[in-house]
């Protein structure tokens, strides 16, 4: 099926045999957790607590324990969320987006992508909960009959538009991820010795078997849920966008977000991808399948996503000075000049300049240089919804109510949590998951006759 | 040895009596018959009947204690008394009098307990007019930090028994000396003479002298020298069409301020025939200086030159030197060719005590022909009688051990506004017997071996004569809360006149009647009562014609001059402890909780301190040494206050020594609780500086030399607006001159907003904004009832009345220091001050839009002009906030209200973040019962929670809420039409706002209603939407500020547009 195209880097380095593969994938859940495994797991661990106890004290207490104030309502809260609804990004981008194109690269990292996005996705949907001031009736935003009466929720608002965006989202990609992971739950299984974990493979497998009919309903459905999750990639961004394109704020109420955001969602989630998958190829030993030439496609994608949000950034200014409007453009001078100037300028300078490097083969092609930009691209794209939501609000119409916003320490504790607990779940996924596809990763896999084009000569002479 | 077991010490030692009750396991053999047949029985406290009743009370409190959740009962009345409607308010006509402020007012009240004070619109001196004080002094009555009962030695006594031993001990005084506050009860003053003529009859010396922190002492001096009376006179600003003032804020503290500021208000209609002209000379930037239409930046010492300019500008001899520095002397020219066209329609005014400048002062009104006119001599006023010189010998003769034998307090506080109060407070104990009236256990009373606490203001009949022909009556609104008993009840009983009755009394109230009879024999007392006032007739003084004064020493100048003044809320102290008051924005500073060293900050630069500060950043310290006393307070920057000069607010740093004045007035720590000093002492607000004031020829000076330098560390200030100008936005603040008002047309100083349509000919035309709309109607015009408002910026004086009006009514909390600089104030309605920049022709209005620059735009000019400018929810027709709530929790009313529904609220705060007036206030914690707010909010306290408004929500953590303009009195009003089968009146809503505003700047009314005056408000040429261009569609209007000045700039700037030529029409024809 595969076809030899003689200028294409293999997808797979080395001689690995289909048992290859289900041996790299499956030793680490089968052998015994290396230490350092329960060292990373001890320190997130930690830190998830702590922005437990910090998530309890602000429910307990009440969201003055966070540093806003009257003229911002939202500042590291949403800049959490979006930061992580946009992280979230990658991973349907790479299973759906890509499976349709039939990019066959992404199956070295749709698994562990896509599970990232699920956990993303999680710590985003948290920040929307816990920055309710009741939470405990925070299931208004349902639109469910109930007991009020004629009360129903507000269809023009945007905030109930992210209800549904965000919870189609997390039930897609969380079936998706799902389905995939049915074929090598069944492999575990087969593969368990001790009775624990051959019941819970088992019930996790749903009782594949691996025939035809199970692999052809298995095609079918991913295609089916590929379709689907395609469009909620641009949707979810776009809609989280409209919570402030559609407001009146200057500095969010720019039509160009949607575009803009689900670049630059897609630039960070490839970045946090690059991130997780450059320590994960080492740690568990998948170099011959996560290798260089997947790390080039991925810097591929984020400079170009880059250069996209860069772009954004330029045509924003550009539109607020063209447009006349004396708030607007007031607003992204402030941005640049304004108390916050130097977060404008972290921005600009971790996602426009960083990315434009990548121009560089031998710079997009370095390992260690791809881990640091994947870092520096975080820390933009963090700054980039902070500079959005902060810088436009603080100085908006009234300049009687302009403001400054000061992080509380409960801001800076819920936001280290979430990255505590997102590493939390990462690193139980880790050990208990197989990381890779390992049945679809087998269909890239060459055929044994290239692996005999290729053996060493002495293998032929047996 | 067999052991022995023994069952008490009786048996192991055999006693006689163990042995004889050996054999009976009972000790008495009474019988039940025997028992019951007792008749001693009958004699104790608990009888069998009751035993049974306790039994039966016992199990019902058992169970019902054992219930989950308290039993909370509305109980009704058994028997309904008059006027008291279970849910229908109230209100009573009042007078209020504390020393310094005076108002007619009304008190409202809801089953039983007051809880509104307004002024009295129809009757009285004030006309409606009352300031923040007198709105929020309905806290102190519920602060309960107040006495319960009479004291001794700091424990509580029963009244018989303070009154019998103060009565014995003033018997055996030879010397008593009265310290009160300036008394105009008629009564009270009764009382007092008729002790005094008592003991002159013993021979006894009681020496009654009248003392006010804050004097007024020199005007009358001057006065009598000049006239031959020691009298204030009557000023009647409302006459004056030029008022000069140098360094008298008569819109806020000085003198009668509250009859000042309504008769100023009716001079500042720019729509009427003649606006009057402000020309403010100061150092400090008071209330009144930033509503000037000129203000001279001056040093104190410089107002005599000011005065001296102006006598001799206008044909008068003055020995006094008149160089002005050049700005000066430009403003004084102004002012020159006013009063030379207005004359005797002018008035000038000067807030020093020094009597020099008051000569001065009386100089050139005399000049302009004042007297007469906007100066009445035969009516004046009675308040402010500190007799300085006085109060200064007996404090210095107590403090040398020479004072009298027994001393008596009243309305006063001296160890803590006196110059050396500290030495006299410690040298109080020299004296036998000393008493205080104080209803605090304040810094003197706390000192005095007896304190009698007078009733609160609300709870006392009261009489008072503020001015020669005015009577007025203060009723009480509430039966005394507390075991407190009226001074004219105290005195009477003392001098054997009155047996004590205890707290229902009516002592005070016969012995007002009575004055009341013979002073208006055919006068009906319910009558008056129920209007609170009436005119004395005929009563006026008979003067002696002008006589020139003797000019004394002046102040001198210094390298820095220091002014001490009063702000708004604070005033002399006495209201240390009022949360609502310590945290009133200052008009000017819009700092909260705290006083500071103002300097402009263009000297401050020079000297490195910082100008800017904002929530976590703070001001330096600076530390101000006058006569060798020293206060650190931190240095504020307050642009317009005069170079070479400090403002340092009077009032603050009550409770030095922990006094019991109310929980409010101390420091709070971050999480809550009072913050201790080293000692574990409680820490005052801010610094006394009464001990700055110096005197001259005996009276009390407010204007003083000292010197600065800076000190460590910085201070964090809470302040509610850390951005101080408008940046050029011309459609947030729109401001004008009289002349251009006057001759130009509308588009030149209020143009519509517009943007370009395509007309039918395909070309671009202006057309107004309101023809573009994304959104449908709200079917509110023409329909029912619209509420609206139209808020006159030329009206507003930005007193901050309202404010507080609004906190009362609305059960707005208070939510302390710490969160105020955390920017999380919970004012339903700020008012937004701004000052002018130097790019700016006058505030919103670039003087050059291609070279303006945002930056210069943020600093504000050094003698800047300013605007305030009251804000609150606008009632928007397309309102961002409603469109952005997820679960509808804001919506429109069909009368045009954007109403809050609390209890549907899940605290998103999306909508304030889309409000682009930014005026909804977020509960960022459970302000009634979290532990921060204990010592601040009232609605944490018992007693506290008393003063809370029923028909309002007291609204629990992370919801949102805002003005709602105050919905709660438009049901009601509307329920009395209603039941009376008509419409509602024109004027018969009010929000609170409106109500408390002196100057009527505030409109409120039905504005479907196209008779009312709302409705014409709003279609006047001035009337414009804040940001109109957002398209909110509010329902409030504001009208454009119009100054009476020139300003040549501005006028080139407003121009009008040529008459509307249709250039394209033209050519397509």
């Amino acid at each position: 099926m595969q076809k030899e195209a003689a200028i294409r880097e293999p997808l797979i380095l080395g001689h690995k045999s289909y048992h290859d593969v289900t041996e790299d994938v499956c030793r680490p859940i089968e052998d015994k957790a290396p230490r350092m495994w329960y060292v990373l797991f001890g320190i997130a661990l930690i830190i998830a607590l702590y922005g437990i106890g910090c998530i309890v004290y602000l429910l307990g207490t009440g969201i003055g324990v966070w540093g806003l104030n009257k003229t911002i309502g939202w500042a590291w809260d949403i800049t959490n969320f979006v930061w992580w609804v946009g992280i979230g990004h990658a991973g349907t981008l790479i299973s759906a987006v890509l499976l349709l194109f039939r990019q066959k690269w992404r199956m070295a990292i749709n698994r562990s992508a896509e599970a990232m996005t699920i956990f993303a996705v999680f710590m985003a949907g948290l920040f929307p909960l816990i920055h309710m001031g009741r939470l405990w009736v925070g299931y208004w935003v349902l639109p469910l009959p109930n007991q009020f009466g004629s009360l129903w929720v507000n269809f023009n608002s945007p905030l109930l538009w992210d209800v549904f965006a965000i919870s189609t989202y997390l039930s897609v990609s969380l079936v998706f991820w799902y389905i995939g992971l049915i074929p090598d739950f069944a492999t575990i299984r087969d593969r368990a010795k001790k009775p624990v974990s051959k019941k819970m493979y088992s019930i996790l497998s749903f009782g594949w078997s691996g025939g035809a009919k199970n692999w052809n309903r298995f095609e079918t459905v991913s295609l089916v849920l590929a379709g689907l999750a395609t469009p909620l990639v641009f949707s979810v961004h776009s809609i989280v966008s409209f919570d402030f394109a559609t407001s009146i704020v200057p500095g969010w109420h720019t039509t160009i977000f949607p575009p803009y955001f689900v670049a630059g969602a897609v630039f960070s989630g490839f970045a946090m991808v690059q991130t997780l998958m450059l320590v994960m190829r080492k740690a568990m030993g998948l170099e011959a399948y996560i290798h260089t030439k997947h790390v080039e496609y991925m810097n591929i994608v984020i400079m170009v996503t880059g250069s996209i949000v860069g772009t954004a950034y330029i045509t924003e200014l550009f539109i607020s000075w063209y447009s006349g409007v004396e708030y607007e453009a007031y607003a992204f001078l402030n941005r640049a000049t304004g108390p916050y100037w130097w977060a404008y300028w972290s921005m600009m300078t971790c996602n426009v300049i960083s990315p434009q490097l990548m121009w560089i083969r031998k710079l997009r092609r370095s390992l260690l240089f791809t881990f640091f930009i994947s870092i520096v691209v975080n820390i933009g794209m963090w700054f980039e919804r902070y500079v959005i939501i902060v810088t436009s609000i603080h100085r908006d119409y009234l300049p009687s109510a302009w403001s400054m916003h000061y992080p509380s320490h409960i801001d800076i504790g819920v936001y280290i949590g979430t990255i505590g607990i997102f590493f939390v779940f990462f690193l139980l996924f880790a050990r208990y998951f197989p990381v890779l596809a390992l049945n679809e990763i087998k269909t890239i896999l060459k055929g044994s006759g290239q692996s005999y084009k290729e053996a060493p000569d002495y293998h032929k002479h047996h | 040895m067999a052991r022995k077991y023994w069952k008490g010490l009786e048996e192991l030692k055999e006693t006689t009596e163990f042995i004889k009750h050996k054999e009976n396991e009972f000790p008495t053999q009474q019988t039940v018959e025997a028992f019951l047949s007792n008749d001693k029985l009958d004699e104790t406290s608990t009888g069998r009947r009751d035993f049974l009743k306790f039994l039966g009370f016992s199990v019902a409190a058992a169970t019902l204690a054992a219930c989950e959740a308290p039993v909370t009962k509305a109980v009704p009345y058994v028997v309904k008394p008059e006027n008291v409607t279970p849910g229908m308010a109230t209100w009573y006509a009042s007078t209020y009098y504390d020393g310094a402020s005076y108002a007619s007012i009304l008190v409202k009240t809801r089953e039983g307990r007051p809880i509104f004070i307004k002024g009295n619109k129809d009757f009285g001196l004030t006309q409606g007019a009352v300031n923040p004080q007198i709105i929020a002094s309905i806290l102190g009555l519920y602060d309960s930090a107040r006495l319960i009962g009479p004291t001794e030695n700091g424990k509580l006594v029963s009244w018989s028994s303070v009154d019998s031993s103060i009565s014995k001990a003033l018997k055996s005084a030879k010397t008593v000396s009265l310290l009160s506050n300036s008394i105009i009860s008629p009564t009270l003053q009764k009382q007092i003479d008729e002790m005094s003529a008592a003991m002159a009859a013993n021979g006894q010396i009681l020496n009654h002298i009248q003392y006010d922190a804050i004097s007024y002492s020199a005007i009358r001096q001057a006065n009598e020298q000049n006239f031959g009376a020691a009298i204030i006179p009557s000023y009647d600003f409302s006459k004056a069409k030029t008022i000069i003032s140098l360094g008298a804020d008569f819109l806020g503290t000085w003198l009668m301020a509250n009859q000042y500021v309504q008769q100023y208000g009716l001079t500042r209609n720019p729509d009427s025939k003649w606006m009057s002209k402000h020309f403010q000379f100061e150092s400090f930037m008071s209330l009144s200086g930033s509503n000037a239409d000129y203000r001279g930046m001056i040093k104190p010492s410089e107002q005599a030159a000011v005065l001296s300019f102006l006598i001799k500008g206008l044909g008068g001899n003055c020995a006094v030197a008149s160089t002005l520095n050049t700005p000066t002397k430009s403003i004084a020219d102004q002012a020159l060719k006013s009063l030379k066209s207005s004359k005797q329609s002018s008035l000038v005014v000067c807030g020093s005590n020094n009597v020099s400048l008051q000569l001065l002062t009386n100089q050139l009104n005399q000049l302009l022909g004042s007297y007469g006119t906007t100066i009445d001599l035969t009516n004046d006023v009675k308040l402010f009688k500190s007799e300085d010189a006085k109060v200064i010998k007996l404090a210095n003769d107590v403090i040398s051990g020479k004072g009298p034998d027994a001393m008596l307090f009243m309305g006063v506080n001296p160890v803590y506004s006196l110059p050396n109060g500290e030495a006299f407070g410690k040298a109080l104990k020299k004296i036998k017997t000393t008493v205080s009236f104080s209803g605090f256990a304040d810094e003197t009373a706390s000192l005095c071996s007896y304190v009698c606490p007078d009733h609160h203001a609300l709870e006392s009949w009261l009489d008072y004569q503020p001015t020669n022909n005015h009577y007025a009556i203060a009723q009480p609104t509430i039966r005394p809360i507390h075991n407190t008993a009226s001074v004219i009840e105290t005195f009477s009983v003392w001098s054997g006149k009155s047996i004590r009755l205890g707290k229902d009394s009516s002592t005070a109230y016969d012995l007002i009647k009575s004055n009341y009879s013979e002073r208006f024999p055919l006068g009906d007392f319910a009558y008056s009562t129920h209007n609170s006032c009436e005119t004395v007739p005929g009563n006026l003084n008979v003067l002696t014609p002008f006589k020139n004064g003797v000019l004394g020493k002046l102040p001198s100048a210094g390298a820095l001059e220091v002014v001490l003044y009063q702000k708004g809320a604070i005033g002399n102290g006495q209201h240390a402890s009022n949360p609502w008051l310590q945290e009133m924005p200052d008009p000017i500073t819009k700092a909260t909780w705290d006083n500071y060293i103002t300097m402009n900050p263009v000297e401050m630069k020079q000297q490195g301190f910082v100008t800017t500060y904002d929530q976590e950043h703070g001001l330096n310290l600076a530390t101000v040494s006058v006569n060798g006393k020293k206060v650190t307070l931190p240095v504020f920057p307050l642009p317009g206050q005069a170079l070479n000069t400090v403002g340092i607010a009077l009032g603050y740093g009550r409770g030095a020594n922990g006094e019991a004045i109310g929980k409010a007035a101390f420091q709070t720590k971050e999480y809550g609780g009072h913050d201790l000093d080293e000692k574990g002492g409680l820490k005052p607000i801010g610094a006394n500086v009464y001990h700055f004031v110096s005197t001259e020829n005996g009276n009390l000076q407010f204007d003083t030399t000292g010197s600065l330098a800076k000190a460590e560390g910085m201070y964090a200030i809470a302040s509610t607006q850390i951005h101080h100008t408008v940046m050029g936005r011309h459609s947030i603040v729109r401001e004008t001159t009289l002349p251009i008002f006057t001759s130009k047309g509308k588009e030149a100083y209020n143009p519509a907003h517009t943007l370009q349509k395509l007309n039918k000919e395909g070309h671009h035309e202006d057309v107004p904004n309101s023809e573009f709309d994304l959104w449908d109607a709200h079917p509110v015009e023409k329909i029912g009832h619209r509420w609206g408002m139209t808020i006159d910026l030329s009206s507003c004086i930005g007193c901050g009345s309202c404010l507080i009006a609004c906190q009362s009514e609305n059960n707005v909390p208070v939510v302390g220091k710490d969160e105020v600089r955390r920017g999380r104030e919970m004012h339903w309605l700020r008012i937004d001050r701004y000052f002018a920049s130097d790019e700016e022709a006058t505030i919103g209005q670039r003087k050059d839009k291609d070279t303006f620059s945002y930056d210069k735009a943020e600093i504000a000019a050094e003698n800047p002009k300013v605007i305030h400018m009251p804000m609150m929810c606008q009632h928007c027709n397309h309102a961002p906030c409603e469109t952005v709530c997820p679960v509808l929790a804001t919506t429109h009313s069909n009368e045009g209200l954007n109403q809050m529904t609390y209890n549907r609220c899940i605290g998103t705060r999306y909508c304030a973040n889309n409000c682009p007036y930014k005026v909804r206030r977020f509960n960022w914690f459970e302000y009634p019962s979290y532990k921060k707010f204990t010592e601040v909010n009232p609605a944490q306290d018992d007693l506290g929670r008393m003063v809370l408004n029923p028909d309002v929500t007291v609204r629990t953590r992370g919801v949102m809420e805002k003005c709602s303009f105050c919905v709660q009195r438009i049901q009601s009003t509307k329920l009395v039409a209603k039941k009376e089968s008509r419409m509602i009146n024109d004027g018969e809503f009010a929000t609170a706002c409106s109500d408390a505003c002196p100057t009527n700047a505030i409109v409120v009314g039905d504005w479907n209603d196209f008779k009312s005056s709302v409705y014409s408000s709003s279609k006047n040429d001035r009337s414009y939407q804040a940001l109109e261009e957002v398209g909110a569609k509010p329902n409030v209007w504001y009208k454009v500020k119009v100054r009476n000045e020139d300003n040549e700039l501005l006028s080139s700037l407003q121009k009008e547009k040529p008459v509307a030529h249709h250039e394209g029409k033209k050519a397509h024809h």
